[in-house]
């Protein structure tokens, strides 16, 4: 660790030597009033407005790569360019990053939450589209708690590559890699944690040219340097960000990964021995809650309460092709079925409380399946109904209520509910 | 290696130290950094012309998550004095203020002199609550503590600090005064605060009120509402039989609306000031400004 944390230490010598200089004649240039706290470039989040509640918008991208955004609140729409044509998206609830033959393009909604735990505040700034990092793909990204700080995992497994992005510098419209190292997987997750991340990898001395998939997590520092922390993890496959911790899933269970200081803590959860059914490879709930929901299969769907540690099994009676926790206190579960329904769950029950019509129609045809996408925030659930062009806003709480049948400047073959 | 970087450090703070002295004497006066611009303006009262007192945080922002530049980090370090509110507030200044005191400079961290209160909500339970100024008596006692630390700033006079201060405490014991009195008129079966307001902890406590704690639909709700939207708020308000509410709302107007038309319910919905005073003429410019105007609306919100 020592040896890892030398270049670093160097660095902040540097930079405080190089801070410290700029003292005196700082010092001296200023006027000796009483206050100066007038001063221009004094700290807020810069650039950014903060506002009353969450500034809730659609993001939403067409099949040729028009981004549109409409705003929740206020129904205005904007149109904010082309990026080529995408093939899946992912977002943090403020960034959309949009896997195309051409890079992983980045779009900056310009709003988003800051989670203090006890409460929340909310900003809003203007949306751009910040660029493209390369990369074979299609890319698998992860994202962190925070939209300012921390990072972005993205691993391509066209080039094989594990890349780590600075949250602060997408927040200022500048794209940087901490890391890029090249790896042996054709499938992989680089998963944010603290200043570094949870890297797979294939298990020790298997050659690049072997059939590899993912043996264990090693924990990297935030200039890419491997560190001894690892964990077993058979076949590693989605992941996500909660208050408790970062979570990914393996064959038999789920890590979850928390730090204690600079050090990471890995926590083995593994699945019930009597619940029978295929593992997780993907996580959705409400941004930052500790319980998250995926599929089981064509089962049902599990349920994985991080703060408890607990899985739980949810056997439904058609099979799911998405579904998303809630975590309220009533604890809803969303889920959109293989027939295009959208149904509500409780947790404690398991019991299907509300399902709608069928709202989105061919859900045989994979790429229409690809750009499916099931969003919950506290209130409201969003999915969209890209043949018809709409996204339905849904009120779970209440009976599934279609609250809102939702049109977007771009047709919404992707989208993302951003603010969050 | 240990060894190799603690040498650098070292070096690091020989440059910082051989700097330090030519930076003061080009200073007129002593110079103290506070964090939040609620503490701000208390030391500034208690100061008056004995320094220069930089408030680090913006009016109308956020203590948690403001940012401060290079040139302000950078000033930290040498500063004869840094006040910070403590607790975990100031998230955004943590990793500046950890240097500045590794640097050797003094800070004075005011949750460090009161009785705290914990957070009784599950996520946070048994943390210590950061919000203390919205009781005034806790403020008199940073008060105390931040007198005693102030006289010790090199070239600043103490009797003038103790004058200051002296003067301040009197502000603050009327302030009390004033609220106590304000609140008697409020029914005791009217003193519930429903709010999603998360600060008034220690007012509560000291004032005798409930916080009844309520999530207050948001924009997305209000668009298309129904009962089972407000269900939970609505519950809220009538098992504590009040007439208004104390939320922060985009949208006051339609909620009150809504409330009436889905769930039958006449309230006003008033904002109070919460962790940031306002630019100067906004309502809440100093900090006895802030607490008079929230003792004013809470209490014409309570009483009938």
């Amino acid at each position: 660790m020592h040896l890892q944390r030398y270049p670093l230490l160097v660095s902040l010598c540097t930079m405080t030597l190089l801070l410290s200089a700029c003292v005196p004649s700082d010092t001296s240039g200023t006027s000796p009033s009483a206050s100066d706290s007038s001063g221009s470039d004094h700290g807020e989040v810069t650039g950014a407005t903060q506002v009353a509640e969450p500034p809730l918008q659609l993001l939403s991208i067409d099949d040729s790569g028009n981004v549109g955004l409409r705003d929740l609140l206020d129904d205005s729409t904007t149109e904010l360019g082309t990026i080529p044509a995408p093939q899946s998206t992912a977002t943090d609830g403020r960034y959309v990053f949009a896997n195309t033959p051409d890079g992983l393009h980045i779009l900056d909604s310009g709003t988003w939450t800051w989670d203090h735990v006890d409460h929340f505040h909310y900003y809003r700034s203007a949306p751009s589209i910040i660029g493209a990092i390369t990369g074979e793909g299609p890319a698998t990204v992860a994202t962190g708690p925070l939209s300012t700080a921390g990072t972005t995992g993205v691993f391509f497994s066209g080039s094989r590559e594990a890349v780590l992005l600075d949250n602060s510098a997408l927040a200022e419209g500048t794209i940087v890699e901490l890391f890029r190292i090249s790896s042996d997987l054709d499938a992989g997750l680089v998963v944010p944690l603290g200043d570094g991340a949870l890297v797979a990898e294939a298990a020790d001395g298997v050659s690049a040219s072997a059939e590899n998939t993912v043996a264990k997590l090693r924990y990297y520092s935030t200039d890419g340097e491997p560190t001894d922390f690892s964990a077993p993890c058979r076949a590693a496959a989605g992941t996500i960000t909660t208050r408790v911790g970062a979570v990914i899933g393996c064959a038999d269970g789920a890590i979850l990964a928390t730090l204690d200081g600079d050090s990471p803590v890995f926590e083995r959860i593994p699945y019930p021995a009597n619940a029978h059914a295929d593992p997780a490879v993907a996580f959705d709930g409400r941004k930052g809650r500790p319980t998250v929901a995926a599929l089981a299969g064509t089962s049902g769907f599990w349920l994985l309460d991080t703060r408890e540690r607990t899985w739980r099994l949810v056997e439904t009676e058609h099979p799911l092709v998405r579904v998303s926790a809630v975590d309220d206190s009533d604890g809803h579960v969303v889920a959109v079925d293989h027939e295009g329904r959208v149904s509500v769950f409780l947790a404690e029950s398991g019991e299907e409380v509300a399902t709608t019509q069928p709202l989105v129609a061919a859900l045989s045809d994979p790429v229409a399946l690809a750009g499916l996408t099931l969003v919950v925030d506290a209130q409201r659930a969003y999915v969209n109904a890209a043949s018809e062009g709409v996204v339905y806003e849904i009120a779970f709480a209440d009976d599934a209520r279609i609250a809102r049948t939702l049109s977007t400047p771009t047709a919404p073959s992707y989208f993302a509910e951003v603010g969050r | 290696m240990k060894r190799i970087a603690l040498a650098l450090i070292t070096v690091a703070l020989l440059a910082l130290s051989a700097c330090a002295p030519a930076a003061s004497s080009r200073s007129e006066s002593p110079h103290i950094i506070v964090t939040t611009n609620i503490l701000g303006d208390v030391v500034a009262a208690i100061v008056g012309s004995e320094a220069r007192v930089t408030t680090l945080m913006k009016p109308n922002a956020d203590p948690h998550s403001f940012e401060i530049s290079a040139r302000e980090a950078a000033q930290l370090s040498a500063a004869s004095l840094i006040v910070s509110n403590g607790l975990g507030l100031e998230e955004g200044l943590s990793r500046h203020l950890d240097r500045a005191a590794h640097d050797g400079a003094e800070v004075f961290v005011a949750g460090d002199f009161i009785e705290t209160l914990s957070y009784a909500d599950h996520d946070q339970a048994g943390t210590a609550d950061p919000h203390w100024w919205t009781d005034p008596a806790r403020m008199r006692d940073v008060v105390d503590a931040l007198e005693t630390a102030l006289v010790d700033v090199d070239g600043i006079d103490g009797s003038v600090i103790r004058s200051q201060a002296d003067s301040y405490r009197a502000e603050l014991t009327q302030l009390d005064a004033d609220m106590t009195s304000a609140f008697a008129s409020i029914d005791d079966a009217d003193r519930a605060l429903v709010t999603n307001h998360h600060v008034f902890g220690y007012l509560a406590e000291r004032f005798d009120f409930r916080i009844v704690g309520a999530v207050i639909p948001g924009g997305t709700t209000l668009a298309s509402p129904s009962a089972a939207d407000l269900r939970d708020l609505a519950t809220a308000i009538t098992d504590a039989g009040v007439s208004s509410i104390f939320a922060e709302s985009s949208q006051p107007d339609r909620l009150v609306q809504v409330l009436a038309s889905e769930a039958n319910l006449n309230v006003n919905v008033i904002e109070l000031f919460t962790e940031s005073l306002t630019a100067p003429g906004e309502g809440a410019d100093t900090y006895l400004t802030m607490m008079r105007a929230n003792t004013e609306r809470i209490t014409q919100g309570l009483t009938r």
